[in-house]
């Protein structure tokens, strides 16, 4: 019996041993196009990919120990970083890589559990995660990002672009964008702030939308959710036709006439006007929820 | 009164005050009163005409809810459909919508499988949360059946559930298929 116990112990401190080795150090390069696409693939562990001025693609950092290999190849323009991991094995793959690309390159980053960030790619750029953080840096190019279970943070650099981004369950938040945003959430909040937009589509099932940026001229913001509060705050003059309405809950506006109830059965307000020369368009609606819009 | 008028009271008189039938015709329309009367709509014609209606509705609102364009939707009565998707007390969607419905379903249960406890629980927490919502709103909705808003919220918000069964099937199926480079 004490033999039987004593190889037990042997086998589970094996195990212990195995599971906590050390990750592999990595270190790779190949030539790459300057403005060519870039493919990464990590199932599991944190991607950061960052643009530089070389016409080379760098891969560091350290590589789950059940790792099979760093495959880093060329296609003509087309560069493949991937994380080969064992089919049926999921334990110990989790990777965490730096990779730089040339700067004018567009990037598809694909995980499954492992956050992203990027930084300094003019490109255009497609950000996948099941689970995961994605904080993204945009230059000059349009972005898509979603997650199902995580943050997005997306912060521009003022110029117009387009943003796709949406999450399941987390919160988003765009901060110096311009151009055009279409952002969902089911639950979660969303915040834009700053830029100027001549499309902005916000949703959310659960959770807060708040609106801090300018519309142009003949711009168009939709903003939908079903639980939570609306808070819109125009920078700038806003020349728009509104309609707003909310079945359950306020609506207080520092600009334009008051919102009227819907009914005198229930407590739903709404609000209809034009402001300036009406060129553009805001619809703001709720289910439950207080909406506030000023500028 | 002439003899003329006479001579036409007296030949009236003289005719039957009932006209007898050719064959008796009672049978046939005590049988008509006792068996219910069998609508030219059978069965299977109101079958059709239903599914030809709610395949137009239904697509309508399918391909609205997939393809996330506008925001137009055709119903129809509540009591030509089998199988439904209330839409407030007074209509529902259609076959369309449960195809997408159920096809997207399929999709999320397998790729589900494939994600971690923590992250299916996340996906299915968030999809009882929209569920949730289109509950509230159809309650809403049954109370305020006209109610605008709350018809463009319940549409929104069947939509949005579509939509994300469709970005989660698909996010995992892409991200995992990735793997098989």
């Amino acid at each position: 019996m004490k033999k039987l116990i004593a190889n037990y112990l042997v086998g589970a401190a094996l195990l212990v041993l195995a599971s906590t080795a050390s990750a592999r150090e990595v270190d790779e390069t190949i030539d790459a196009a300057s403005d060519g696409h870039v493919d990464i693939i990590n199932i599991s562990g944190s991607i950061d990919v960052y643009g530089w001025s070389k016409n080379r693609v760098e891969v560091t950092g350290e590589l789950g120990n059940r790792v099979e290999e760093l495959i880093l190849e060329r296609d003509g323009d087309k560069i493949l970083v991937k994380v080969k991991v064992p089919r049926n094995n999921s334990n110990n793959i989790s990777s965490d890589l730096t990779v730089r690309v040339p700067e004018d390159s567009s990037i598809d980053v694909s995980t499954v559990s492992a956050d992203i960030t990027s930084k300094d790619i003019k490109g255009e750029q497609v950000l996948h995660t099941v689970s995961g953080d994605l904080i993204a840096e945009p230059v000059e190019d349009d972005i898509s990002a979603q997650t199902v279970s995580g943050d997005i943070d997306i912060l521009g650099d003022g110029s117009d672009i387009d943003v796709e981004v949406n999450t399941v369950s987390g919160d988003i938040t765009v901060i110096e964008v311009s151009g055009s945003i279409a952002a969902e959430v089911v639950s979660g909040e969303i915040l834009v702030r700053d830029g100027s937009f001549h499309r902005a589509t916000l949703n959310s099932v659960n959770g807060e939308i708040d609106y801090q940026a300018g519309l142009r001229s003949d711009g168009k913001l939709s903003v939908e959710t079903i639980n939570g509060d609306v808070d819109v705050q125009f920078s700038g003059d806003v020349s728009a036709r509104f309609d707003i309405e909310t079945f359950n809950g306020d609506i207080s506006n520092c600009f334009g006439p008051k919102a009227q109830r819907t009914s005198k059965y229930t407590p739903g307000l709404e609000l209809s006007f034009t402001e300036g020369s009406g060129d553009g368009r805001v619809t703001i609606t709720t289910l439950n929820g207080d909406i506030d819009m000023c500028n | 009164m002439s003899d003329r008028d006479d001579k036409l009271i007296a030949e009236a008189n003289k005719l039957s005050t009932e006209i007898s039938p050719e064959r008796d015709l009672w049978p046939g329309i005590e049988q008509a009163i006792k068996v219910p009367q069998r609508s030219r709509w059978t069965p299977r014609l109101a079958q059709a005409a239903a599914v030809v209606l709610l395949v137009g509705a239904s697509s309508m609102v399918t391909w609205m809810a997939t393809k996330d364009q506008a925001r137009v939707i055709e119903v129809v009565p509540v009591d030509l459909v089998f199988e439904q998707a209330s839409f407030g007390g007074r209509y529902a969607l259609g076959v369309g919508y449960q195809e997408a419905h159920r096809d997207l379903q399929a999709q999320l249960d397998t790729e589900l499988e494939r994600l971690s406890p923590e992250a299916r629980k996340e996906v299915e927490e968030n999809l009882a949360m929209i569920r949730g919502a289109i509950g509230q709103i159809n309650k809403a909705l049954t109370e305020e059946p006209d109610n605008a808003l709350l018809q463009e919220l319940l549409v929104q918000t069947y939509r949005e559930e579509l939509a994300m069964m469709k970005r989660v099937g698909g996010l995992t199926q892409h991200v995992m298929s990735r793997e098989d480079i």
